[in-house]
């Protein structure tokens, strides 16, 4: 009996460490710093400059210091995933945070330009110094609706259509002043 | 005062009925054409924003008003000389200096045409976008002051230098030292030298004019120092013809 019982503490022992286990390793990852990031409101469309809300949060108890956020958009076109390079979006690819002290929030703007249609991912990237690891926001996706921005009905017409115009001016023009000037030589040589 | 009108009616004039200038404006419509058919055939340039097209396409027309300009100043006084028509000009009742005004508005004649000529293809790529009037107004404004410029120095130059061929060199690499912006683009222009260039170069201050005009929407209190900028160009270039032809020689 007394056997028993030893082993069933034993077990419940076992069992009980076991279950805390995790719950240890999740409080010890919890991240000292947070990072979120907001789409704007609304349907993007081609053209349009939109305005990302990014915030970094210090949610640990030390002060952080020269902190390194970064933008990242990619494609999520399916068969046509890539990144994306912000210098042709307009957009501001990092910043840096001087300091952070516990509980303090950084917030900023990140705008770009949209300048293709289409499906993309966007996220932020928050790169401690001290820490191995980058802190990653969620990857907020968003669709951009095409615009039909250069029309080639209307290009088309006038590419071909002006320098004949012009051709036919200059002929014009210069066939009447060829003209003028014949019939004032022809006076002028008459008597 | 009769005779300074007829000279600037024969400069404006002569170069629609001469083949010289109705080449100039056919290469400059046939340059702005093939870059309207790269914009729609190419797919990446399809999809630039139509105030990314604007700013392009107004680079472009600006970069052809300076070339017709230098072309034209070089030929000015020192194509008079290798003609043998510059003794006939400079002792006829107008003087010297009103023959150089008349020569320089017959360069920013031609410049009005070549903007003339690029309305429809502004109008075609950016009717559907942001700023196409402002695009307009500050294009005019930077290409006029541009071509006083450039087309002022070189007929100054072709005052002093007895051949258009001595002129036109000088002048074309001025055209492609000051045109590098275009070639440097967007990203080697945040270097140091790269800013210190657009500062100081009168061509890259009217594309950094003409960007935040169309592309980034600025107000006329951002332009105001481009704008001064450019106007001391053009008048430090008429002080500088106005010095050159006093001491112009046959």
């Amino acid at each position: 009996m007394k056997r028993h019982i030893l082993l069933s503490i034993a077990f419940l022992t076992i069992f009980s460490c076991m279950l805390f286990v995790p719950a240890m390793n999740g409080r010890a990852e919890v991240p000292s710093v947070q990072v979120t990031i907001e789409p704007p409101p609304g349907a993007l469309t081609m053209g349009d400059k939109a305005v990302f809300q990014g915030t970094v949060r210090n949610a640990g108890r030390q002060n952080l210091q020269g902190l390194v956020v970064y933008l990242s958009l990619v494609s999520l076109e399916p068969g046509h995933e890539h990144p994306m390079d912000l210098e042709d979006w307009s957009a501001q690819k990092a910043i840096r945070i001087e300091r952070l002290a516990p509980g303090e929030t950084s917030a900023r703007d990140w705008s770009m330009r949209l300048i293709r249609s289409g499906r993309y991912g966007v996220a932020l990237t928050v790169i401690d110094p001290r820490e191995s690891r980058p802190m990653v926001s969620a990857l907020i996706p968003f669709t951009v609706l095409p615009k039909p921005a250069i029309a080639s009905g209307r290009i088309v017409p006038v590419a071909i259509g002006e320098p004949l115009i012009l051709l036919f001016l200059f002929g014009l023009f210069s066939g009447l002043h060829n003209r003028r000037r014949q019939t004032r030589d022809r006076k002028r040589v008459r008597p | 005062m009769r005779y300074v009108g007829a000279l600037i009616r024969k400069e404006c004039v002569e170069d629609i009925f001469s083949s010289r200038g109705a080449v100039l404006y056919l290469v400059g419509c046939g340059i702005l054409s093939v870059f309207s058919f790269l914009l729609v055939s190419n797919t990446e340039l399809s999809l630039l924003d139509n105030a990314q097209a604007v700013y392009m396409m107004a680079g472009i027309v600006v970069g052809l008003a300076v070339l017709i300009a230098v072309i034209r100043g070089s030929d000015g006084f020192a194509g008079e000389r290798e003609r043998e028509t510059l003794e006939t000009l400079l002792t006829a009742p107008v003087g010297a200096l009103n023959a150089a005004m008349a020569k320089l508005a017959g360069i920013v004649f031609s410049w009005f045409i070549i903007f003339f000529l690029s309305i429809p293809y502004l109008w075609t790529v950016g009717s559907t976008g942001q700023n196409l009037w402002p695009a307009f107004a500050y294009l005019f404004l930077a290409g006029t002051l541009l071509v006083v410029t450039f087309g002022g120095f070189t007929l100054a130059l072709s005052a002093r230098i007895k051949t258009v061929k001595g002129v036109l060199s000088i002048g074309l690499l001025l055209f492609l030292v000051s045109g590098s912006p275009i070639v440097m683009g967007p990203s080697l222009r945040q270097s140091a030298i790269g800013r210190f260039m657009d500062a100081i170069n009168p061509f890259g201050v009217a594309l950094n004019m003409l960007d935040s005009v169309v592309v980034d929407s600025q107000g006329i209190l951002i332009q105001i120092l481009p704008l001064s900028v450019l106007l001391c160009y053009a008048g430090a270039v008429l002080l500088f013809l106005h010095l050159a032809i006093r001491r112009m020689e046959l």
